[in-house]
């Protein structure tokens, strides 16, 4: 898939910019999106995905701009997934009416078809025995695993995640990633915020890099662990990978 | 299983059926008693038999009690819900003038608003229909309380079920129906339903403006026999038949939706 950003700039209500003027075209499978916290990452994820609109500048995906009009903005919603840091499911319905929903009232499958779509994603990840649960008796890594079947259901042509993965511990994290991995094999596009760097290295293919609102480097990811252009991406890697991964 | 186990409850102990039955039994015996006692302290004899001399009387007045209930709970629901929308209105006297509202009715006691709007708001306004003038201040009490439970319950909606919603290409109408709402109604039906006992109660005070429910029967009754001890163990019997179902009920939806939420 091919994004491309035209200036995008986001002011909330005071003067600080967000994001600054951010340019850029890629061709890619996943592309991960990191940097140090408060730098903008959310905003940028959310635009993209038309949760929110840019103050100026314009947003294609595959040479298709985004027109951030309501009317317009609720088709574009409907082509993505997106899952949240947490929090994300439906508190009032269960794992299998969680991913129901968008199937039946969005997409309009009739509830059997739709039954039929979250059971077999469901038990393909390893969650048929909760399906009947509600998100407060699922585990953080479930709850993960859960919205992203909710996401994937309605065969999205892209897929969204701000840092799925950060609320969880580590073994829960290894299940999350392995699930994205294999989605990913499976020719799902996809756009992730993550602290995980590993995962951004080795199953991401490009990456760009977001500090204080600006776009400070872009490139294939393998390219920018190795050798860094910018001093800021040196040191923000020394910093998180100072523990290795 | 020892003995002692059947009234002594373990830590980790599930109560069966049974131990549930005798306990509850021994708890209501030892109430009674004690009012037993108290009565034999005063040696009353107590005597029920005139009650049935006027259980047509006792009948109307009971369902007029649940009439006033019900027809109140539509009401104050009714209000609750406005004035909760109210309260988050962007246009600030509406707003405010729903807060005011809800701390008026909420912080003086019903006895003088029934007085105020009887006699000063009933009489200017020329609502001389008792049942109707008390069935419109019970409202405007309950329909306070309600108002603060359905704001609690709009409050507790965390902003990501809202964001979700959106993500998956909700609508707004959408966002209400199949999302917001159901979220309210499950958050608020224990409340609500143990409001409702508080409606059936209070609308004992509806007596002092003459409106011929329950209360204001076994009052007339009592001050025609002097039987005052045998009409307000009864009334409170009449009282609990409606209250305890509800209460129950209360339970019920708690331990339902504890896990749901
Ligand atoms: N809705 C909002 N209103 C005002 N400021 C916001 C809003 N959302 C984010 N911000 C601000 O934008 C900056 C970037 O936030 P965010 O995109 O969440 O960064 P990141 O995801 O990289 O941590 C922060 O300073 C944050 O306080
Ligand atoms: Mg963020």
């Amino acid at each position: 898939m091919r994004i491309e950003l035209a200036g995008v700039t986001k002011i909330f209500t005071d003067e600080k910019k967000v994001l600054d003027n951010i340019s850029f075209i890629e061709d890619f499978k996943a592309l991960a999106i990191i940097g140090p916290s408060g730098g903008g990452k959310s905003t940028l994820l959310r635009i993209i995905g038309g949760l929110i609109s840019p103050t100026t500048g314009d947003v294609f995906l595959d040479g298709n701009k985004i027109i951030f009009d309501e009317r317009y903005l609720i088709q574009h919603r409907r082509q993505i997934g997106f899952v949240f840091q947490a929090k994300g499911l439906f508190n009032h319905l269960n794992a299998q009416q969680n991913v129901m929903l968008p199937l039946v009232n969005v997409h309009g499958y009739t509830k059997a078809d739709a039954q039929k779509i979250a059971n077999r994603l469901l038990a393909r990840f390893g969650l048929s025995a909760d399906k009947h649960k509600f998100p407060n008796e699922l585990s953080g890594g479930q709850q993960q695993r859960v919205a992203i079947v909710r996401a994937v259901a309605v065969k999205p042509k892209l897929l969204l995640l701000d840092e799925p993965t950060s609320a969880l511990d580590p073994e829960l994290t290894g299940e999350v990633l392995a699930m994205l991995n294999e989605l990913r094999y499976d020719g799902l596009n996809i756009i992730l915020v993550t602290h995980e760097m590993g995962f951004a290295k080795k199953a991401c293919d490009k990456l760009i890099f977001i500090v204080n609102g600006r776009l400070a480097e872009y490139g294939d990811s393998e390219r920018l662990f190795i050798r860094p252009h910018t001093a800021e991406l040196a040191s923000f890697l020394n910093r998180v990978l100072e523990w290795g991964i | 299983m020892a003995l002692y186990r059947v009234f002594i409850k373990g830590t980790n102990d599930k109560i069966t059926l049974l131990q549930k039955f005798l306990n509850i039994v021994i708890a209501v015996a030892l109430f009674l008693l004690f009012f037993f006692f108290s009565a034999k302290r005063l040696s009353i004899n107590f005597d029920f038999s005139f009650l049935w001399t006027f259980r047509y009387r006792l009948i109307q007045g009971f369902a007029t009690t649940v009439e006033l209930s019900l027809v109140s709970l539509i009401l104050s629901l009714l209000l609750g819900f406005l004035s909760a929308m109210a309260n988050n209105s962007r246009i600030l006297a509406i707003s405010y003038f729903s807060k005011v509202y809800v701390q008026f009715f909420r912080g003086t006691p019903m006895i003088m608003q029934i007085y105020l709007f009887f006699y000063i708001v009933g009489t200017a306004w020329g609502v001389d229909n008792r049942f109707l003038a008390g069935v419109l201040i019970l409202s405007l009490f309950e329909g306070a309380y309600i108002a603060e439970i359905i704001r609690g319950g709009i409050d507790s909606i965390e902003p990501t079920q809202l964001e979700a919603a959106k993500a998956v290409g909700l609508e707004a109408g959408q966002t209400l129906r199949l999302v917001v709402l159901p979220q309210i109604i499950k958050r608020t039906l224990p409340a609500l339903a143990g409001q409702f006992a508080s409606i059936i109660k209070d609308s004992s005070l509806l007596s002092l403006i003459s409106v011929i429910e329950l209360t204001q029967t076994i009052r007339e009754i009592s001050a025609s026999n002097f039987a005052i001890f045998e009409s307000y163990i009864f009334l409170g019997l009449l009282y609990l038949s409606l209250t305890f179902p509800i209460s129950m009920y209360t339970r019920y939806l708690e331990g339902k939706f504890s896990y749901e939420n």
